[in-house]
Formats: C-alpha cells, sequence, structure tokens
C-alpha cells in the first residue's frame, strides 16, 4: 500500500483536487435530486386535494388531506385494512417463501393457502374502487411468481443435472425464443382465450406468465455449478430424484431462485399491455390499468390527481418497501444476469 | 422378503433370479424418464402458451380473419397492408427514435455515474447506490403517471415553478423527448448498479499498477477499465435495444393516460393493439412478427458495431 501513495503534490494540484471533488459531490447531488424528484411529488401532491393540486401543483400542501387515501378504499374502511393486511402478506409472503421456506415441503401449499384466505376474503368483502384492483395486482403476481419460480427450478435442475436425449437442441432451442417479444402472442392469445371463455379472468393474466426463459436459463446456470459429488452422496444415502431435488437442489439454489422471484414479481407488478388487451373488467384488471383512467365523476375527462397520485403510491409502497428491506438481494438480484454474462 | 421367503424359500429365490432383470430394467426406464418429468411443467406450458401462439401468429399473419366465421388466405397481403400504411412507418420511426435518444445517453451517464462512485476520494458511496437505484422500483405506470403531472402545460409543477408555458405533452416534437428524459430516469439506476458490480469485479491491483507506473485517472479509466467491462456495456447496448423495441407503457401512459397515444408520439406496438381492438386479427399479428424482425435487425447491428471496434464474447 505505501509503495501506491503518490509522491506529495504541491499546494496548487491540491486546490486543483479540492475542486475536482467538490465537482464530483455536485454532480452527485444533482443526480440524486433528478431521482428523488419525481417519487417525493408524488408522495407530496396525494396528501394535496384535487382542487388544490391544480391551484399548486409544485409547492407544499396548503390543507395536508387524507380524502384520498380513503377515496381508495372505497366507502368502507374495513376493506381498507384488509387491504393493507393483504399487501404486507402478500408481499412477505413471496419473499419469505422463496427465501426461508422453500426447503420445506408443504411452503408452497401453506403459502397459497394462507394467500387464498387473506387475499379472497379481503377480495370478497370489497366493495369495489382502486384497493380491489390493488388486490387482484397481489394476486396475479404472487401466484405467477411461485409457479414461476417452481416451473423454473424443476426444469432447470434437469437441464443442469441429467443427460437425456435432446437436452442441448431443447435447451437452444428454448434460448432462441428469448428475441421474440411477447407482445407477439397477443392477437392469437386473444382468439383463444376468446374461445376459452378466459377473457377478463385471474387465469389469463396468470397461465401465460408461468414460463419466462430467461428464468430458466438463470437457475440453470447456477445449478451448473453444485457440484456433483452432493447429488452423489445424497443418492448413496437412498434418496430419490424428488427428495434430492427438494432437500438438495432447493436449499443450495435458493439464493437465484429468490433473485429470479423478485424479477418475476417485479416483472407481473409491471404487467400494462397484456391485462389491457386481456383483462380490462374492473372486478380483475390490475391497479396498473385503472390507474391512468381515474376522471372527475362530475365533469368526466379531467383527471383526478390528488387520487391518481395517492393511487401511484399504493402501487409502488410493495415493491419500495421490498426494495428498502432487501436492497443487496434486490440490486444484486436484478443484474445477477448481467455480471454472469 | 422375510414373510414371502416364509411361504416357500425355494420359490422366491426362483423369482428374485428371474426377476432381478426386468427390474433393473424398469429401473433404466424411470432413471431415463426422470428429467422429462421434471421439465414438463415448464415445457408444457410453454409449448401451449408461448411457442404454440408464436407458430399460430405466423400462420394468422397470412391469413385475413376478423375472429369469427372463417378465415382466408391472403398470401403476403396482411404485410402488404402494413407496410403501406403510413402510421406504421410513423410509429416504428417513433419506436427507434425513442431506442436511439436514450440508449447512449443512458448507458453513459451510468456508467460514468459507476466510475464515480466507485472513486475513493468521495465520501457516502454506500447511500448512493439505492438512492440512484430507487425509479427502478417506482411502479412504470406510477412513474409515467407522475412525469404526466409535472410536465402538464397548465398545472403541471415545471411550467407553475418556473412560470412557463411549454406544450411538454401537446406538441409531439416535445413529448417524444419528455419520453426519452422518462426512459433515461428510470432505467439510470439499473445500468448504474450493473456497472457498479461489473466494477466492482475487476481486479484492483491492476489499477494500482497503473498507478505506481504513473497512469493518471484518465489513462486508468481509457485502458484498463474501459476494456475490462467492454462485455458488461455490450450485455447492456443489447439488452437495452431488445426491450425498446417492446417499448409500449411509458409513451402510452405519460402522454394518454388510459387511452391510445397518438400516432406522432405513439411506439410500433400501438399497431398491433389497435388492429385487436378493430378486429383485424391477421393485421395485428404481422404487425407482431414485424416488429420481431425489427428487433433482430436492431440487435444484430448493435452486434455489429461492438464487433468492429474489437472482439466480443
Amino acid at each position: 500500500m505505501m509503495a501506491t501513495m503518490p509522491i506529495k503534490r504541491n499546494d496548487r494540484s491540491q486546490a486543483q483536487r479540492r475542486v475536482q471533488i467538490f465537482l464530483m459531490y455536485v454532480l452527485l447531488a444533482v443526480v440524486v435530486l433528478f431521482s428523488l424528484y419525481p417519487p417525493l411529488m408524488m408522495l407530496i401532491n396525494s396528501f394535496k386535494s384535487n382542487s388544490e393540486i391544480n391551484i399548486n401543483p409544485g409547492g407544499a400542501p396548503q390543507h395536508v388531506t387524507g380524502a384520498n387515501y380513503q377515496q381508495i378504499g372505497a366507502e368502507n374502511s374495513g376493506v381498507l385494512i384488509a387491504g393493507v393486511i393483504a399487501l404486507f402478506v402478500g408481499t412477505l409472503l413471496t419473499l419469505v417463501l422463496t427465501k426461508y421456506m422453500f426447503p420445506r415441503r408443504n411452503a408452497i401449499i401453506a403459502g397459497l393457502v394462507s394467500l387464498i384466505v387473506l387475499g379472497v376474503i379481503p377480495l370478497t368483502v370489497a366493495s369495489g374502487g382502486l384497493l380491489r384492483n390493488f388486490l387482484n395486482t397481489v394476486i396475479v403476481a404472487t401466484i405467477t411468481t411461485i409457479f414461476a419460480v417452481l416451473f423454473a427450478a424443476l426444469a432447470g435442475f434437469a437441464f443442469a443435472k441429467y443427460r437425456f436425449w435432446g437436452r442441448n437442441a431443447l435447451f437452444t432451442l428454448l434460448l432462441a425464443t428469448i428475441m421474440v417479444p411477447t407482445a407477439i402472442t397477443l392477437p392469437p392469445q386473444y382468439l383463444i382465450f376468446s374461445q376459452l371463455n378466459w377473457i377478463d379472468t385471474y387465469q389469463v393474466q396468470i397461465i401465460p406468465f408461468l414460463t419466462p426463459v430467461f428464468g430458466l436459463f438463470l437457475i440453470r446456470q447456477y445449478m451448473l455449478t453444485i457440484p456433483d459429488s452432493l447429488i452423489e452422496a445424497a443418492r448413496i444415502d437412498g434418496a430419490n430424484d424428488w427428495l434430492i431435488f427438494w432437500r438438495i437442489i432447493v436449499p443450495v439454489a435458493s439464493p437465484v431462485l429468490a433473485v429470479f422471484g423478485i424479477i418475476q414479481f417485479l416483472n407481473m407488478w409491471n404487467s400494462y399491455i397484456w391485462p389491457q388487451v386481456m383483462a380490462n373488467d374492473p372486478s380483475v384488471a390490475p391497479l396498473m390499468l385503472v390507474l391512468p383512467n381515474l376522471r372527475d365523476p362530475v365533469i368526466g375527462f379531467l383527471p383526478v390527481w390528488g387520487t391518481i397520485m395517492a393511487g401511484c403510491v399504493l402501487a409502488t409502497l410493495p415493491i419500495l418497501i421490498l426494495f428498502l428491506t432487501n436492497q443487496d438481494k434486490f440490486m444484486s438480484g436484478l443484474t445477477v444476469g448481467a455480471t454472469k454474462e | 422378503m422375510a414373510e414371502t421367503s416364509l411361504v416357500g424359500s425355494e420359490r422366491t429365490q426362483q423369482e428374485t433370479t428371474v426377476a432381478a432383470p426386468p427390474t433393473r430394467r424398469s429401473i433404466l426406464w424411470s432413471k431415463m424418464l426422470t428429467p422429462y418429468f421434471f421439465i414438463a411443467p415448464f415445457l408444457l406450458t410453454f409449448l401451449a402458451f408461448t411457442i404454440g401462439p408464436d407458430i399460430y401468429a405466423l400462420v394468422l399473419s397470412f391469413y385475413r380473419y376478423r375472429g369469427y366465421g372463417s378465415a382466408t388466405f391472403v398470401g403476403w397481403e396482411n404485410y402488404h397492408a402494413v407496410l403501406t400504411y403510413h402510421v406504421f412507418w410513423t410509429e416504428l420511426s417513433n419506436t427507434l427514435f425513442y431506442w436511439l435518444a436514450h440508449t447512449l445517453p443512458l448507458i453513459v451517464i451510468a456508467f460514468g455515474l459507476a466510475v464515480l462512485v466507485r472513486s475513493k476520494v468521495l465520501r457516502g458511496r454506500s447511500w448512493f447506490k439505492p438512492i440512484i437505484f430507487v425509479p427502478n422500483v417506482i411502479a412504470v405506470v406510477a412513474a409515467s403517471l407522475v412525469f404526466q403531472n409535472l410536465f402538464g402545460t397548465q398545472y403541471g409543477v415545471i411550467n407553475t415553478l418556473f412560470h412557463l408555458h411549454i406544450a411538454w405533452l401537446e406538441d409531439p416534437n416535445v413529448t417524444r423527448w419528455v419520453v426519452v428524459l422518462l426512459l433515461i430516469w428510470r432505467n439510470l439506476g439499473f445500468w448504474f448498479v450493473v456497472f457498479l458490480a461489473g466494477l466492482t469485479s475487476i481486479n484492483p491491483d491492476l489499477e494500482e499498477a497503473a498507478t505506481v507506473d504513473g497512469a493518471n485517472a484518465w489513462q486508468r479509466l481509457r485502458y484498463i477499465t474501459i476494456p475490462l467491462m467492454r462485455n458488461i456495456v455490450f450485455f447492456a447496448f443489447i439488452i437495452d435495444a431488445i426491450t425498446s423495441m417492446s417499448l409500449y407503457t411509458e409513451p402510452n401512459v405519460l402522454t394518454a393516460g388510459g387511452s391510445q397515444a397518438i400516432p406522432p408520439v405513439a411506439p410500433v406496438l400501438n399497431l398491433l393493439i389497435v388492429n385487436i381492438n378493430n378486429g383485424v386479427f391477421g393485421q395485428s399479428a404481422a404487425v407482431g412478427w414485424l416488429v420481431f424482425l425489427v428487433t433482430v435487425i436492431v440487435a444484430a447491428a448493435v452486434f455489429g458495431i461492438f464487433r468492429l471496434t474489437g472482439e466480443v464474447e
């Protein structure tokens, strides 16, 4: 370390260096402001009344009001509380499942049962409003994530640890489809699902998204690094393939499963084009679809910005909580594909 | 085994010797089938809901079909109709514009920030990473709506704060740049974190050695960091290009809320959706396959540019 210390600089370059560092801080401050200003305005404006936003869009609220949040919870405040509970349970469940509980065999069943109890019951109580759509988003994103992780883990295991006829050809074929835009399947899927009477249902939002090839690739790459000796040892101890998968592979691969779970959950949370075509009905539509259409009930075309901003806060909060409590997993997770290349 | 041997030891012995080969064979069979069981859930779902519809879309793009009645084979007519429709070209050029205008500043700024935050002279580096990443965890629709509120003409935050009267979201020439700004804003944190992870994987001894040899900061960046980050930067450009071709949510929600953006600012996928809404499924499928074609060309172009300036792994 000592050897790398530069030769003592003269005063002029010292001053120059200080200016440089100062400029770096200024630059970073600008970026931080640029990053945080929009979400900050979102939060501030969600506490202004719809009429105040038009007069005072940029400043601090003159009359802080929670009316926008009441608006979200429909007429029923009980629904609001139930929704908040479902919010936390839904997001935490996904996290816990992928992170801690996966080694246990019944984790998925337990998760699904609790999700139905905690998610569907408030849903049936809900009279409507944005909260209903929020719950739709939670339900669709959670169920999709659980099954997508399971399917990709099973398939990834086979592709990484078995030799079988057609393996490489199949895997190459799957990878080749990565460049095909998802939207390409919209017209045929619309026709198929119309025939099946699946338009405006949950399953139409869930089933086509259970098989992201990217996730399979990610998981398979990770499972390649699991030593074969681990599997052989379990086999000698009498474990069958199914047991090996649940007791050895899943626990060892849990970091990458969690990573893929987060990616999948985020993608589902943000899905917009698909439900716009397939699930327009307010009873099953996700929050993202309803949010941009909120208009003044009297004047009609005028957006109710206060309520919209409160809805945006609602749409952002679960992901933000997830992010703030799991920063490292989140950031390394989302970027794992890039650095593993 | 113990029970059967009580009945007749002679017979069981015979059975075991005879039964042994089939048992081994059945084990072999189940062994051969095991991997197929593991991939079955994924593969069957994928075939039914991705590959199947992909092929159906390809077939559909050669037919005239309105969703009911019979479908008639029309050859290349759908493609011809789409390719001669001026809105297709307007919207395709919009998509290409959104990609070209945001990708270079986005990746250059993200890279610069990563280098900046990694430099050892700054304090509080661990704070910048999550803060800059925050826009990426804001829901896309929410971010688009907030930008709509910020850039409103009459009641917008920016115009009110600075006493301006710029028609940010009414004048297509200005609106396009607001979309670009939104794209940069939302994705900056993501690539910043990717590059930061890449920079961390560079062996610090290399930079130290260069410092000892008298290389200044710029030289270290130019001759050590950038060459070592080449593959990650290439990856960033490719992924950004592919996802940009499927751009839909941001321009639509930002400019039109829940309805469809007008053609001067709409991305090419709007034509696909409009065709579904109009019940011309063949043309909609044709748009989809054309977008795929453009995606392949664009990805190949990015690859080609990187190839021109050196090797890519």
